[in-house]
């Protein structure tokens, strides 16, 4: 066992797949104490916040401020509003609005905002504008307020006598806090999604509920393939003829089909991530036990099977010292890529709307769902469905990887 | 084992890429909108030529070939993008017929009647206004009189109206419309004759809509009288004549008569469709370019609709500029002018982006254990985290309940003023108020005597399940907020979203209690109209609706409320604005105090969204038209004034 384990270990293959899948493990074991966030807690007002550190601006406005003179702050802050299209889109409005265009420096910001300033009005109707256009300059204008302003801003409060506003305080241009200073810190990494959850600690939760999934399913279907296997290799004749009229049956309708047509006649109200599992579990174990039937079949006329039925053991002592052992190392293997095939049908399930039902708990394939009906792809919100993508890359890819790796330990053909 | 796990490699791989395909890359580019013509008449032939079997498949084959070039060469030359308004959002399955009788011809470019009618193919007297309320003449000659009992409606036609086949529209055809709808019980017909006695021409050009009386002489109902001359369609005579003849009198017959013969009066009609797209054409003989009405035809030739599979797709068609009107949720549709500066715009340039129109709204079992109590609808109601359920169900579509306050009015203005705002201050609430529910719970006794963190209301655990259709994103996602209202006050609620086959069932069966599972649940409600907000009020709060075995107005949870029953009664009849807005606002007050339902947010009569890539000049605020045009996308009642407004970006 010990020797066995060891040459594990020295495929190569095996070893990436292997510290993916712990790696993997250890953080949707690991995470949920460090970042105790419940995961489905809608924490964003507005969908798909983008990836960042938060800082709430109300404390920060009471936190220690510091004075730093950087020289670039006020050309940064510039660049921030007017972008060099901005420029040139302002170049435009005022030649389209009289001023002769060789009086436009538009790299000069002083000059071109105050031609700006002097010129622009959002009611002049200007031909051939399109209102989207009209709506820009809008913004635009409306984004340049106070732009060249080198004087402080003052914060105001209310109060509560009087009811007038009074100062609480200046902030100037050069005032800066220091974040870990501020109370009140949020790093989203991954930003919220269109539901305004924190998309990290929710992807780390999915990603424990869809390995458990696959290890549900993969356990389930390993099961019945392995005993459904055993049964008709070993024993032969009728009852392998009728395991394997069942097993026939199910190899030629595709897996997909049945999925789709079972999770649907259950309806959204019963479709947990446990039943979602078992579903999954119980179509999908046909290929299993066809391949541990031809191996029994093989093992079945070796000497030492030979020689304990003649010394009466029964089938059940049989299959279970003489046979199970020796296919031991396969089955393992169709473990590894049923749980990986697993997770994969779960979220081809949830991407069709039928996986599991989405209050309790997130998955991958949900995630992915929930992105696409949000258009978090033509909106760019990577975030959203990118690392859920890579995700799911990776667990299978690490699954295949190990089991690349243990069919060269144990298949004799392959071996160097 | 190594051919499946190939197998299983390649399945993963395969998975991956269309992930990754259909994530990063936008969906395929449609194909050009092609006319297909000469298909039928190729395959004809083949039919007719008696030759050998296999000799028909050889021939067929070529057929098709030639059949595919004939294609190239019209896709070239067929819908030229400069001549085409391209839609989305209207119509999301094929066409099944041209039939205006019909409810059900699933085709969304050419019928609808309603309040804001669809008018390219079909039209009526009136075109409602949702911006400021008022019908204005398209066939009809003038504003319509009432006489002095308001029992009769008189209106005129314009002299140049006519039929497509070029003879002219009277008073005997709107006269007919009225009576083949009464005659085959058609879905217009038992909507309103409970409240039209007839339609009658008086002359070739006048019509007179007369009013079923109730038992003091006054008309049942005039709002609806009035409604119906900007809601259905005037239909040809002769051509109904001829219909009746073909379908023998029989009603079912008659209204599922595909039609593709019919007469029509409005400016587009039938180019082609298929199960991917139907396309109107514009009728240069259309009367309406007459100087009495519009004085010139609408500017596109063609009119388009791509069927889409979802809002997704139809959203990267927009994107693309491959649709130029939009009336579809486009989910976060700011970013696509400010993220990628397309062309885009909505009706307002900033959040709310459309004018709000419908309330869609929680509806509450009042059968169900605990929810008879107002303590309890009231303590969930004012929980609920509304600014959320906007910014993120409705990507901020959507008015803030700071911005318009509670009622049973949509934010049009004309609505906002019909209640007194200030009567109801202290009823209206802007949710979130967790404190607020608790405090409502405590005091009704409503608290957890177990211990388990959940309240009782007579010993038994108050636990419900808050439901909508699933798919119905974005009230999936407002329904998931009012369950997270819930455990902040101890009342546990979870969601459930069975397929929309089975929710309308349930829901709209009033004739027996709603099932567990049904405790919260979420339908519309209507929007604007000229017998608005009393309609919608109706919808939502008459007890009328109840104990009906198939109800699609409203008042799901089954509210009883006689003084409401008596208000909505009045309303109708009363033409003093004091006495009606007295009226409105105790209305307001019931609701706002009773609470049998809540309104999540405010949502757009249609949404209203444009790429000006080709086309420009569409309705937006302030953009001077008068009247203004209303965002209801250039093709429902008032809004068609915006085809004959629009102009090529660069012609």
């Amino acid at each position: 066992m010990r020797h066995t384990i060891q040459q594990v270990f020295r495929s190569g293959k095996f070893v990436v797949g292997f510290f993916i899948l712990v790696a993997m493990l250890l953080i949707v074991i690991v995470y949920p104490l460090i970042v105790t966030y419940p995961p489905l807690q809608i924490i964003s007002q507005g969908t798909f916040f983008p990836p960042g550190i938060y800082v709430n601006v109300y404390d920060s406005i009471g936190s220690t401020r510091y004075t730093l003179n950087l020289e670039n702050a006020a050309a940064n802050r510039i660049a921030s509003k007017l972008s060099n299209n901005d420029r040139h889109a302002m170049k435009d409005w005022l030649v389209a609005a009289g001023i002769p265009e060789n009086e436009i420096d538009i790299n000069d910001t002083e000059q071109l905002l105050g031609l700006w300033k002097g010129n622009y009005d959002p009611r002049v109707n200007i031909a051939g504008m399109t209102n989207a256009q009209r709506n820009y300059y809008i913004r635009l204008n409306n984004s340049l307020q106070g732009l060249l302003s080198t004087e402080a801003v003052i914060i105001a409060a209310r109060n509560a006598d009087i009811g007038a506003l009074q100062e609480a305080g200046v902030i100037n241009p050069s005032d800066y806090v220091n974040v870990n200073q501020v109370p009140n810190v949020r790093v989203l990494p991954l930003g919220t999604n269109s539901f305004g959850r924190d998309v990290l600690t929710e992807l780390v939760k999915a990603t424990a509920v869809s390995l458990q999934i696959g290890f549900v399913a993969g356990t389930i279907a390993t099961l019945i393939g392995l005993t459904l296997g055993l049964l008709a290799g070993y024993i032969g004749g009728l009852v392998d003829d009728i395991i394997m009229f069942f097993t026939n049956l199910f190899t030629v309708i595709p897996t997909i089909v049945l999925l789709i047509l079972i999770s649907f006649s259950i309806g959204q109200e019963k479709r947990g991530a446990f039943t979602i599992a078992v579903v999954i579990g119980f179509t999908s174990w046909v290929w299993t036990a066809r391949a541990v039937r031809a191996q029994v079949i093989s093992l079945r006329n070796r000497d030492h099977v030979n020689l304990s039925k003649l010394s009466g053991h029964s089938v059940a002592h049989i299959i279970l010292t003489d046979i199970l052992p020796y296919i031991a190392s396969y089955v393992v293997m169709a473990l590894i890529l049923q749980i990986s095939t697993a997770i994969l049908a779960e979220a081809g399930l949830s991407i069709l709307g039928l996986g599991p039902k989405t209050t309790e708990v997130p998955t991958l394939g949900l995630m992915l769902n929930w992105a696409l009906i949000y258009q978090a792809p033509i909106l760019g919100k990577w975030w959203a469905y990118l690392p859920v993508i890579l995700t799911i890359v990776l667990v299978t890819f690490s699954m295949n990887l190990m089991n690349t790796g243990l069919d060269q330990v144990f298949n004799p053909t392959l071996r160097e | 084992m190594s051919a499946h796990k190939k197998w299983t490699s390649l399945f993963a791989l395969v998975m991956i890429v269309s992930l990754a395909l259909s994530c990063a890359a936008p969906t395929p580019e449609i194909i050009e909108k092609e006319v297909v013509v000469e298909k039928p008449v190729v395959q004809t032939v083949v039919v007719e030529k008696e030759v050998p079997v296999e000799k028909i498949v050889k021939e067929t084959v070529v057929v098709e070939k030639v059949v595919k070039e004939t294609v190239v060469v019209e896709k070239a030359e067929a819908l030229p993008r400069q001549e085409t308004l391209y839609f989305n959002g209207f119509q999301w399955g094929p066409v099944v017929c041209w039939n205006p009788y019909s409810a059900n011809c699933n085709n969304a470019m050419a019928i609808a009647q309603g309040d804001n009618a669809r008018v390219t193919m079909f039209e009526t007297p009136y075109l409602y206004n949702m911006l400021d309320g008022k019908q204005y003449p398209l066939l009809a000659d003038g504003d319509y009189q009432w006489n002095a009992a308001r029992t009769e409606l008189t209106f005129k036609l314009k002299e140049a109206a006519h039929w497509s086949d070029g003879t002219p529209l009277t008073a005997e055809d709107v006269a007919y419309t009225w009576a083949t709808h009464v005659k085959y019980n058609t879905p217009t017909g038992a909507a309103n004759k409970e409240y039209i006695e007839t339609i009658e021409a008086v002359d070739p050009q006048t019509v007179v809509v007369k009013a079923k009386l109730d038992e003091n002489g006054r008309a049942v109902n005039p709002l609806i009288v009035a409604a119906y001359v900007s809601s259905n369609y005037v239909i040809q005579k002769a051509w109904t004549q001829k219909l009746e003849e073909r379908t023998g009198g029989d009603a079912t017959e008659l209204l599922a008569d595909t039609a593709e013969d019919v007469v029509y009066s409005g400016p587009y009609h039938k180019f082609y469709t298929d199960d991917t797209k139907v396309i109107m054409v514009r009728d240069d003989n259309y009367w309406g370019q007459d100087p009495s009405m519009w004085g010139k035809l609408p500017a596109p030739k063609y009119l388009a609709h791509m069927i889409f599979k979802d809002n997704a797709a139809g959203s990267a068609a927009l994107a693309r500029g491959e649709v130029d009107v939009s009336q579809q949720f486009n989910s976060n549709v700011h970013l696509l002018w400010l993220n990628y500066g397309l062309p885009i715009s909505t009706y307002l340039p900033d959040a709310p982006y459309h004018i709000g129109a419908s309330l869609p709204t929680a509806f509450y079992n009042l059968k169900a254990h605990g929810l008879d109590q107002v303590a309890v609808r009231k303590a969930i109601a004012i929980a609920v985290d509304y600014p959320t359920i906007i910014a993120n169900a409705m990507t901020n579509q959507s008015a803030t309940f700071e911005q318009v306050p509670r009622s049973l009015m949509n934010p049009t203005p004309g609505e906002q003023a019909m209640y007194d705002h200030e009567a109801v201050k202290d009823l209206q609430w802007v949710g979130n108020d967790i404190e607020g529910a608790k405090k409502l719970l405590d005091e009704a006794g409503i608290v957890d005597t177990d211990g388990d963190g959940w309240r009782e209301y007579q010993g038994k655990k108050l636990s419900y399940v808050a439901t909508c259709p699933n798919g119905w994103s974005d009230w999936q996602a407002a329904i998931e907020v009012v369950a997270a209202a819930g455990k902040k006050i101890g009342i546990e609620i979870t969601t459930n979203y069975p397929e929309w086959a089975v929710y309308q069932t349930v829901v709209t069966k009033s004739d027996t209690p709603l099932p567990p599972g049904y405790e919260i649940f979420m339908m519309w409600s209507a929007g604007t109209g000229i017998t608005q907000p009393w309609g919608r009020i109706r919808n939502l709060l008459s007890s009328e609706w109840v104990g009906m075995p198939s109800n699609w107005n409203g008042n799901w949870g089954g509210y009883v409320n006689p003084r409401v029953d008596e208000l909505l009664k009045a309303i109708p009849n009363e033409t003093d604005p004091a006495k009606l807005k007295e009226m409105y606002t105790e209305l307001v007050k019931i609701y706002l105090t009773d609470v049998p339902s809540f309104t999540l947010m405010y949502r757009p009569e249609l949404f209203h969204t444009v790429n000006e890539s080709v086309w420009t000049g569409f309705p937006h605020q302030e953009d001077g038209s008068v009247p203004p045009i209303p965002p209801m996308n250039c093709i429902n009642g008032w809004s068609i004034a915006c085809l004959y407004n629009i102009r090529l970006v660069s012609p």
